[in-house]
């Protein structure tokens, strides 16, 4: 009896020992053997990866040194509901009514009897103030969802400047794309253990925190006041003259800098998505090149003198015409002929037959190939006219300007560069080449941003760059300042700038009528281009104004009245001393 | 005495010039009870673990609610930031009441 108790007391003991070792072995492999992937499914249930978004850059301009802002940005919120959370659908409705009638999202309010959804978006774009209305309501089931969008406090003002943030957070056009990068930031990183709500919880040795870089706030060359006070002069004569459209660039000399930079028509960027001719977010001043007519004269005389082919003193039998090759140019009108006019009256009347005379000087006596050599030096090589200036805005192209070894750039070609036709340059090409003229000689980059604008408020400000030290001479700048103010004292705008040392010159180019290919007179580019209003420049205007339909010589009539209001009011904006 | 007591006051339990007298407890803890007590020991230190964790755990909860606060306040602070924006614009400026009162001045000239 004893043996039976004993042999079944010891096989229970075996067995509850055997049953012991299953489960050691089953607890080896599961936390041993398995340990990894056990620990990864835990890990990929417990942990999350939070991408921490950064904040997009702003943009600023200024205003006699005082920095303004141009494009913020706002947080906004995406209203919305949970069908299954919603008990009073009335109530609803009734506070988003209230609260957003114009952001409702049509047809979203019926959603919100089906029970099967669980989220349904009832408005967009809801404002902080909105949003508070909707917490202070407290309805079950209704919620917020944060955003940021771009505001632009002014307006349309500088749209084709700044260009706009599309739907993506994406730059397009402008600043807001060539410092994409700079303005966008970097992301930051969450991973750590969090609930089912994901939110973060601090247990855990693995979480890891890489803070979000927020985008550069950018602070600009352009001044808020002159950017206003030429759009506003640009706006009023595109529309009298029922002009196809026009730009205004004002530049320090200086510096490169750009004050202003307006384009008519325009648009505003918070409303890229009406805009609906694509025309008006291009920035005319740098991407559509033209042939810019008579504002070339001022550097075609500038060329002449510092290449030493000719001199102050230098007179010319003007006959109204001039032959080169088998073409004839003439002048615009043929009186006066004189055979003994002067640089002065080149400018004073615009005369074609002048600077061709320039171009036969620097040839020796006749436009050949060595002209055309020199001519190319100065524009293409010296002032960087023909090609891209580098401007830290989206869009810039380089326009055409033909090399003299090429079977297009002959002597007649040249004959017509010289004042200004038979090349396509930009706006900012020229007023670039132009402030070379009357700042000494030097060729800056033309750029909009000053620089970085840190969080205390300082601006890290970036060195203006040159591209030609030395593209003319100081003397023949001073020399050029002078002819540029007697071409314009002695002309037609005779009195007009109270005293102070003003100069500029006319351009009225003809465009080619696509029916015909052939230049046509019936429509012109209107253009003026000076600069002012001390011995030492402080600005430089430069009006463009297409296709105006008003009589006279469209660079007199439509782009030169904008250039003299400008250019008085801003003598008075900047608060400048008359010299004489 | 107890018999306890007498029965440990044996030679070999005594040494010389040493009065000493050892006392043990009357109560002798058998092997069940002190796995109960470990058992017992270990689930406390096991709570108070996971009342620390907790604690820990609600520091995430606490944290959110600061971060939600901070988020809320810097939404305001750009709200009002992009109002004041908006009145000192230009062309609200332009269009206001006060400087509809205000004239251009004719003439400016300059002290010599």
């Amino acid at each position: 009896m004893l043996d039976i108790k004993l042999h079944r007391y010891t096989f229970l003991r075996v067995m509850l020992l055997l049953i012991g070792i299953v489960f050691v072995m089953r607890l080896f492999y599961l936390q041993v053997i398995k340990h990894e992937d056990y620990l990864m499914k835990a890990n990929n249930l417990q942990i999350s990866k939070l991408t921490i978004q950064p904040e997009r850059g702003e943009i600023f301009a200024k205003e006699r040194g005082v920095v303004v802002p141009l494009v913020l940005n706002e947080q906004v919120y995406t209203l919305f509901a949970d069908p299954q959370e919603v008990r009073n659908t009335s109530e609803v409705e009734a506070l988003v009514r209230r609260v957003a009638a114009k952001e409702l999202v049509d047809d979203s309010l019926p959603l919100l009897k089906n029970k099967k959804s669980r989220y349904v978006v009832l408005a967009r774009q809801v404002t902080y103030e909105q949003a508070q209305a909707v917490k202070k309501a407290d309805i079950p089931g209704v919620g917020l969802q944060a955003g940021v969008r771009r505001v632009y406090p002014e307006g349309s003002m500088a749209a084709q400047t700044l260009g706009y943030v599309n739907g993506e957070n994406k730059g397009q056009y402008g600043i807001e794309s060539y410092y994409d990068q700079e303005l966008t930031g970097t992301s930051g990183m969450l991973e750590a253990v969090t609930d089912v709500r994901r939110i973060p919880l601090t247990v855990g040795t693995t979480g890891v925190r890489v803070p979000a870089k927020d985008g550069d706030d950018l602070v600009l060359t352009i001044d808020r006041g002159i950017q206003a006070k030429a759009e506003e002069l640009l706006k009023s004569k595109v529309e009298q003259t029922k002009a196809e459209s026009g730009s205004v660039l004002v530049m320090d000399p200086q510096t490169g800098s750009v004050l202003a930079m307006a384009n008519f028509p325009t648009y505003r960027p918070d409303e890229y998505f009406k805009v609906k001719d694509y025309q008006a977010f291009n920035n005319a001043i740098i991407n559509s090149p033209f042939e810019a007519g008579s504002v070339i004269k001022p550097l075609t005389i500038g060329v002449g003198l510092d290449s030493g082919a000719i001199g102050m003193n230098m007179t010319f039998n003007n006959t109204g015409s001039v032959r080169v090759d088998d073409r004839t140019i003439k002048n615009v009108e043929i009186a006066p002929t004189n055979p003994a006019t002067n640089l002065s009256d080149i400018l004073r009347y615009s005369l074609n037959t002048g600077v061709v005379h320039i171009l036969q000087q620097m040839g020796g006596g006749q436009v050949n190939r060595a002209a055309r050599d020199k001519t190319y030096e100065y524009f293409y090589n010296r002032l960087k006219l023909g090609q891209e200036l580098g401007i830290d805005v989206d869009g810039e192209v380089p326009g055409t300007l033909i090399a003299p070894d090429k079977v297009q750039g002959n002597n007649v070609r040249y004959a017509n560069m010289v004042f200004g036709q038979g090349m396509d340059v930009t706006m900012l090409q020229v007023a670039t080449a132009f402030s070379a003229l009357v700042n000494g000689g030097t060729v800056y980059q033309p750029r909009v941003v000053e620089g970085v604008r840190a969080v205390d408020g300082t601006v890290t400000s970036r060195q203006p760059q040159v591209l030609t030290a030395q593209a003319i001479t100081p003397q023949t700048s001073e020399l050029m300042k002078y002819l540029i103010r007697e071409g314009r004292i002695h002309g037609a705008f005779k009195g007009l700038d109270r005293g102070f040392y003003v100069g500029g010159k006319t351009g009225t180019s003809q465009v080619i009528d696509p029916k015909t290919g052939e230049y046509t007179d019936k429509e012109t580019i209107g253009t003026y281009l000076g600069f002012g209003a001390t011995t030492t420049p402080q600005y430089v205007i430069m009006v463009r104004v297409n296709k105006p339909h008003i009589g006279g010589y469209s660079g007199t009539t439509a782009a030169a009245p904008i250039f003299n209001e400008l250019s008085n009011w801003l003598i008075d904006y900047m608060m400048l001393r008359p010299q004489e | 005495m107890s018999t306890t007591h007498s029965a440990l006051l044996t030679k070999s339990s005594l040494r010389r010039n040493q009065n000493t007298a050892r006392f043990a407890a009357s109560v002798s803890l058998g092997p069940i009870t002190n796995i109960v007590m470990i058992v017992l020991m270990v689930t406390v230190l096991g709570l108070l673990y996971l009342g620390q964790i907790s604690k820990k755990s609600s520091y995430g909860y606490e944290m959110n609610e600061i971060q939600a606060s901070i988020a809320e306040l810097d939404a305001k602070k750009r709200d009002l930031e992009i109002e004041n924006a908006r009145l000192q614009a230009l062309e609200r400026v332009k269009t206001s009441s006060m400087t509809a009162s205000l004239a251009s001045p004719s003439k400016t000239d300059y002290a010599q």
